[in-house]
């Protein structure tokens, strides 16, 4: 290894040096070369030595073909490294390909109301984030394709296909090497801040998120940007990170037939940034914990954003124009007899977050366009708790809810109705496991997001997962 | 931005911390290599051992706290072979440690250096929860252990190069007393030798291998696949036409399938260690062959 090293240095040094070489460096020149010319004679002569090597083994091994049935069945067997060794290492050229799964989700839905009328009082119109359609259908299909990118690097590439369209949901590049316990993240992906957010669909343990992250965060929220992460050098778990972006989407204000809003920014600089710290550990061997907490910052920049429901509580087209702060707390126990999972676990999950949007509200923009200071403050949460009772079967029960909160309108508090309804919903579900590739789940909830309506939802759902056995967060 | 100004700073104030260390820290996976760290490495070293000898490897969470023990770690010894595929890289990824990464001296997989039965020929989920490099339960073959320790103590030296002496004396001493070790348990066992043993998981083929006995069947119908009532009838129909002589199972694994089996098949179930730690008398890695070959024998009915 250290000669092969050495080649490469003289190598280089060849194919350096002549830049700034003069002509009494010429003598040492030769002097490398001939010393190459020798390094490659032996290494030549070595080659030869083991193909000669390597045709007698082969020679040797298929005149006792007998040999791989009882590496099979005797470990202790001598035959056993020559034969089952070659057959993992084997390099073809799609050896290096990135780990690939796919994921692939459907479902039969059952609604006693109509999804095109579905609303949350008081809160964002969901526009393109329905409750679920009724009868069959498909799914978010899912690629993911990952990889170490050399010994700094990993990616990550995650397109989500939807109806007649392909998303880049993540694609991302992650360090391997700082050290100190830091890890930066760059490109597009989820942000870090609170437990559901970071999720993907096909992990989530109820068929759709709650309320309040489909409302503030629009199932996930996420960024084109950088993450800087630092886990403290502590026995127990303290993780600190802190993301900027590009701001691309504004939490909690959507347009017509989107999902969070997008902003159209020209400017140098980020958009949007975001803090989060969270702390963990284990209580003896059956508990564990994680509690975090989060901030987000973005603005709307310029542009001019319908906002929650106001134009369908007024009639008329309203704007909205200023800064989008969220505020999150989190928190995970799951407990496991003597942290074996196998049999027995349940998993509890808690988070509450408030939105907080101040700016200028425009009432009636084609009207009246009366324009004043603006500030709502609006909040939700939710607890879920799953619990493992057999092997492959899991039952859980969700509730969650939204609260109105508080609002400042100033001189256009006598044009916007208030609102004094907090949406909620209980849901429960059943699902099965047979194996860590496929699950299939049976869910029920009961949905009051709209004031004096109650949805009765049944969802029946299959999650599979092909290819690589995907590592799982906490 | 204040607060990212003040979160810069705290992170600069806490990086010397890191510095100071006192032992090689070594973060292992699995009881049995924390237990040939501690045989090797002696009071040079100080192992925090992720998993207990009552939980399925194949089943553990990638919890905060063993992101904060990674993250710490100068050294990581684990199985490989894909055993910690669910847990481990996600580990590695987030920890931010450098010293732990593959292809570093501080990133050890005890697999790449044992010989590996059961190599799938044919790779394919429906045959349950495969392994694509081999059967990675290699430690229950003590030649294996042996091959592991020698690279252990390798590595050991070449990462913690100021006592590459000590490791070097260490691994002497405990190779030379397994070695010995090896033809007593081989002589102890001597009874077992063509013993047929229906088995939980396929985990203990290692051990049925080097000791000469038959793992015929599995109360598994495909690995990490749970038996059902179905299947387990079906099994009995097979000990009808071919008995077997005991039913293995590890402390972890569910007891039920097992007794179900003993009691219509009228077979002794042998509950095994499986690790260092998965019962009192396996208290090291000595114990542990010490006392999966006494619990073997105990069920062991004279021919």
């Amino acid at each position: 290894m250290f000669k092969l090293k050495a080649t490469a240095v003289a190598v280089t040094a060849c194919c350096t040096l002549p830049l700034g070489a003069s002509a009494q460096d010429s003598a040492a020149l030769d002097e490398i070369r001939r010393e190459i010319q020798q390094l490659k004679q032996t290494y030549e002569n070595r080659i030869q030595a083991l193909e000669k090597r390597l045709q007698d083994a082969e020679a040797a091994a298929a005149q006792t073909p007998a040999a791989t049935e009882t590496a099979k069945t005797a470990p202790q067997a001598a035959a056993a490294p020559a034969v089952a060794a070659p057959a993992a290492k084997q390099v073809t050229d799609n050896a290096f390909n990135p780990a690939m799964s796919l994921i692939l989700q459907g479902v039969y839905g059952d609604l006693k109301q109509s999804p095109d009328e579905y609303a949350v009082t008081g809160f964002a119109d969901p526009g393109a984030i329905n409750p679920g359609t009724r009868g069959f259908s498909l799914g978010e299909s899912e690629l993911n394709l990952s990889a170490n990118i050399d010994q700094l690097f990993y990616g990550n590439l995650l397109i989500a296909f939807e109806e007649g369209s392909a998303e880049v949901e993540e694609a991302f590049f992650q360090t391997l090497a700082l050290g100190y316990g830091l890890t930066v993240k760059g490109g597009r992906f989820f942000s870090g801040i609170g437990y559901q957010n970071a999720v993907h669909p096909h992990a989530w343990d109820f068929f759709d998120a709650a309320l309040v992250q489909r409302s503030f965060l629009g199932n996930n929220y996420g960024d084109d940007g950088v993450q800087a992460t630092w886990i403290a050098p502590l026995p127990i778990y303290v993780e600190l990170g802190a993301e900027v972006g590009a701001g691309r989407s504004l939490p909690g204000t959507f347009e017509e037939d989107t999902e969070l809003a997008e902003v159209e920014r020209n400017k140098n600089g980020p958009g949007a940034y975001a803090l989060f710290g969270r702390l963990g550990g284990d209580i003896g061997a059956s508990n564990s914990y994680r509690v975090g907490v989060s901030y987000l910052d973005t603005s709307t920049d310029d542009g001019q954003f319908a906002l929650a429901d106001f134009d369908t509580r007024t009639g008329v087209e309203n704007a909205y124009n200023g800064d989008a702060r969220l505020y999150g707390v989190d928190a995970v126990w799951k407990w496991a007899p003597n942290g074996n999972p196998a049999q027995r676990n349940f998993k509890l999950v808690a988070e509450w977050m408030q939105l907080e949007r101040e700016g200028d509200l425009t009432f009636d923009v084609t009207g009246l366009a009366q324009t004043d200071a603006f500030k709502l403050r609006q909040s939700g949460w939710y607890v879920q708790g799953v619990y493992q009772f057999i092997p492959a079967w899991r039952m859980g029960l969700r509730y969650d809810q939204l609260d109105q909160g508080s609002s400042s309108l100033g001189a256009n508090a006598n044009n916007i109705p208030d609102v004094d309804y907090d949406p909620r919903r209980w849901s429960a579900m059943v699902d099965w496991t047979p194996s860590e590739f496929s699950r299939w789940r049976l869910q029920y909830s009961n949905d009051e997001s709209r004031e004096d309506v109650t949805d009765h939802q049944v969802f029946l759902q299959y999650i599979f997962s092909l290819g690589v056995h995907g590592a799982h967060k906490f | 931005m204040k607060l990212l100004c003040i979160f810069a700073f705290g992170l600069l104030a806490a990086l010397p911390g890191a510095a100071v260390q006192a032992a090689l820290n070594v973060f292992a996976c699995e009881p049995e290599w924390a237990a040939l760290v501690k045989e090797l490495g002696g009071d040079k070293v100080s192992v925090f051992q992720a998993i207990n000898a009552q939980q399925d490897v194949h089943r553990i969470e990638a919890r905060p706290s063993l992101i904060a023990r990674v993250r710490g770690a100068d050294m990581l010894v684990c199985t490989g072979a894909d055993l910690e595929i669910g847990w481990l890289p996600l580990l590695l990824r987030s920890a931010g440690n450098r010293k732990i990464q593959p292809g570093q001296p501080g990133h050890f997989m005890a697999a790449d250096f044992a010989l590996k039965i059961e190599v799938p020929e044919r790779l394919d989920r429906a045959e349950g929860d495969v392994h694509p490099y081999g059967n990675p339960h290699i430690h229950l073959d003590p030649h294996n252990v042996a091959r592991v320790a020698k690279a252990l103590g390798e590595r050991l030296a070449q990462v913690d190069a100021g006592n590459a002496g000590h490791y070097q004396a260490r691994t002497g001493a405990f190779l030379e007393r397994w070695e010995q070790a090896i033809p007593r348990w081989e002589a102890q066992a001597a009874a077992l030798k063509g013993m047929r043993v229906v088995s939980h998981h396929r985990d203990y083929n290692y051990l049925f291998g080097w000791l000469g006995m038959q793992g015929a069947l599995s109360l598994e119908p495909k690995p990490g696949v749970q038996p059902s009532a179905a299947y387990l009838g079906q099994l009995l129909t097979k000990l009808a036409a071919e008995p077997a002589d005991a039913i293995t199972r590890s402390v972890y694994n569910d007891p039920k399938p097992a007794q179900w089996l003993s009691e219509r098949a009228k077979l002794p179930v042998a509950v095994l260690p499986y690790t260092v730690g998965g019962t009192p008398e396996a208290n090291d890695l000595f114990g542990l062959f010490d006392d999966s070959i006494k619990r073997l024998l105990t069920v062991r009915t004279p021919a």
